[in-house]
């Protein structure tokens, strides 16, 4: 469990529902202080992966490890040390904004008095301070979506599984988000994220693509893009493009 | 395992249940209105009964058969006079039974006594009965057979009753101890399962399964939750009956809440178990009657478990509700503890261990697998 070890780590990770291959032979590392971008359309196995990686879902073949613990046998070890939003909001509806935070502070064992600190400073930077008494079945969608990510924020984890956590968010927000991956970022934490749209991948610090379970092309988004346009021989194709040629060559290429 | 993880699930669950007013209103008036309802439709005092009564012979003996008849609440007594025929009385005045002393019932009575032997002297009561309504007729022979009885003195036989278990047990008195049973599971069976479901439909219980939050400690939390509404619910069903139905409890208080609140936990470990069949709120819909069905029908709380058919009677005995009945009953109107009703007791307990241990089985499967 040295700092050395890659914060998520996948060998020949598989993940098979009957005959679906959800997740197909993925291997990556992610090393501390990185943000990475899970990026491929819908169907293509980034829940399913993130899911093996937080000991959610058991790997068919292969294994999965967080913080050098491997999942989901060894998840005790590391459970205080990771924080996870789930595609779906994952809050309690019927709750409202404080007592879901409440809620998650004291199944971590947060004392009442840092919980109710934690929570003053999240909803600040959430900008739902105004919001805290209310039924969370009475927030829109963004300010659901900020709720889960506080939710998850809240016990200072020093690494982050985000699963889609920009879906659904108009371009102001989804940028706003970002700059608190960013912020996240620069305070040590690592961060895995899931996302479908091409063009948040330019933030990420690295990217992998993923069709049909694979992992079909990983890299800086530079690399990404030079990989492509020496495939196409297109000059400075955008995240979109490089998407589209490498999906399109990539299983036939064989690139991983 | 720890305390604080699983009062923080406990807390969680009673602050929804308080923001859900309508679901804290259904669930203290649910005890109420069924222990109103049912008291009063299903009070098993029959009253109202229209009897025409009609005495050829005038005699005290007879005048006393009439004083009996009228005594009972069951009857609505109307004296007439002699008719040629009674069943006319049944159909056009709509008596349910015409009940006549011909003349001479008294001096035959008494001569029939008065030799000491066997004679074939004897008074005859002529009873024209609608049988359309058995409960009506059988209602109806037994008041006539209470008078006949009550003329004491002289009678043919005395019987020498004991009652065992209270004084005149009313149906309310034994059905208070089943309501409370029947309520309590009901409402911890379908909140739980909807509970849990909502958890994995909005994907707050993939959130708690990463957390240190242990199994066990999440389904303690959700025992305790409603242990404590249990708790809440009999006060209701006993308060009402006490004040509205004036109900006697034989027995002690003290396990008549234990019990229920042991019966409400195994309802929590069955909801639990359900809501691993359910992917969605409104598939645990389905459910429902599934459960509330036998629990009324074949549980022995409207009418005895021998008044099921035999063929259909080892179904009861898979009646989560048919145990919690015998036992209730036996703690509450046969003032009896617990063991001493071991079918009941055992029952519950095998019930409450089997729930929970599954319960945690399926969970795991709720968290693991899905996409």
């Amino acid at each position: 469990m040295s700092n050395r070890a890659p914060v998520f780590h996948a060998e020949t990770l598989t993940k098979r529902f009957g005959t679906l291959r959800a997740v197909d032979d993925v291997t990556m590392a992610i090393d501390r202080g990185e943000i990475y971008g899970l990026v491929g359309p819908s169907g293509s196995g980034k829940t399913t992966l993130i899911r093996m990686l937080c000991g959610l879902a058991v790997p068919t073949v292969g294994a999965a490890e967080l913080l050098g613990s491997s999942m989901p046998s060894e998840r005790r070890v590391v459970e205080h040390r990771f924080g996870y939003m789930p595609q779906e909001r994952a809050i309690y509806r019927d709750l409202s904004v404080a007592e879901n935070l409440l809620f998650f502070g004291q199944i971590y064992g947060m004392l009442r008095s840092r919980i109710i600190e934690r929570t003053r400073d999240l909803l600040d930077l959430m900008k739902l301070s105004d919001r805290a008494k209310q039924r969370t079945d009475k927030l829109s969608g963004g300010e659901k979506q900020r709720l889960s990510l506080a939710c998850a924020l809240l016990h200072e984890p020093e690494a982050l599984l985000l699963d889609e956590p920009t879906i659904g968010l108009d371009p102001a927000l989804r940028r706003e988000f970002w700059d608190h991956f960013h912020e996240l970022n620069d305070n040590g934490r690592t961060i895995l994220l899931s996302t479908h749209y091409l063009n948040e991948a330019e933030w990420c610090d690295r990217v992998g693509l993923m069709q049909l379970g694979r992992l079909i092309a990983e890299g800086t988004p530079d690399a990404l893009k030079a990989m492509a346009s020496a495939r196409s021989g297109q000059e400075r194709p955008d995240m979109e493009e490089v998407f589209l040629i490498l999906t399109r060559e990539g299983v036939a290429g064989g690139v991983s | 395992m720890k305390l604080y993880r699983i009062a923080a699930v406990t807390e969680r669950v009673l602050r929804q249940l308080w923001h859900d007013r309508r679901v804290l209103v259904f669930m203290l008036m649910l005890p109420a209105i069924a222990m109103l309802l049912f008291g009063y439709s299903f009070s098993g005092d029959i009253t109202d009964v229209r009897i025409a009564f009609i005495d050829e012979d005038n005699t005290d003996l007879t005048e006393s058969i009439l004083e009996s008849l009228q005594d009972a609440e069951a009857f609505k007594v109307t004296v007439l006079d002699s008719v040629n025929d009674p069943q006319h009385l049944l159909l056009s005045e709509h008596y349910q039974a015409v009940i006549r002393l011909p003349d001479k019932f008294t001096s035959l009575y008494y001569a029939h006594f008065a030799m000491g032997v066997a004679t074939s002297a004897q008074g005859t009561v002529d009873l024209t009965l609608d049988e359309s309504d058995p409960q009506i007729a059988a209602t109806i022979r037994m008041g006539l057979a209470d008078a006949m009885m009550d003329l004491g003195e002289g009678g043919p036989v005395d019987i020498e009753t004991r009652e065992l278990y209270g004084v005149e047990v009313r149906f309310i008195d034994s059905f208070a101890p089943a309501i409370m049973g029947f309520v309590v599971s009901l409402l911890s069976i379908v909140l739980t399962l909807l509970s849990i479901v909502r958890e994995k439909v909005d994907g707050t219980f993939s959130r708690v399964w990463v957390s240190p939050v242990r199994r066990a400690e999440f389904i303690l939390g959700y025992v305790i939750a409603f242990g404590l509404i249990a708790l809440v619910q009999s006060l209701v069903v006993l308060t009402i009956g006490k004040t509205v139905f004036d109900i006697v409890i034989n027995g002690s208080i003290f396990w008549a809440f234990g019990c229920t609140i042991l019966f409400a936990v195994g309802s929590v470990g069955l909801g639990t178990l359900l809501s691993a069949l359910a992917q969605t709120e409104s598939q645990a819909i389905i459910f429902f009657p599934l459960v509330i069905l036998p629990s009324v029908l074949l549980s022995g709380m409207m009418w005895p478990v021998q008044a099921i058919p035999r063929l259909l009677r080892p179904l009861t005995y898979l009646v989560p509700v048919t145990y919690s009945n015998r036992l209730l009953r036996a703690v509450m109107v046969k003032g009896l503890a617990p063991w001493q009703e071991p079918v009941g007791f055992i029952g519950v307990l095998v019930f409450v261990v089997l729930t929970i241990a599954l319960s945690s089985v399926v969970l795991r499967q709720s968290a693991g697998e899905r996409e």
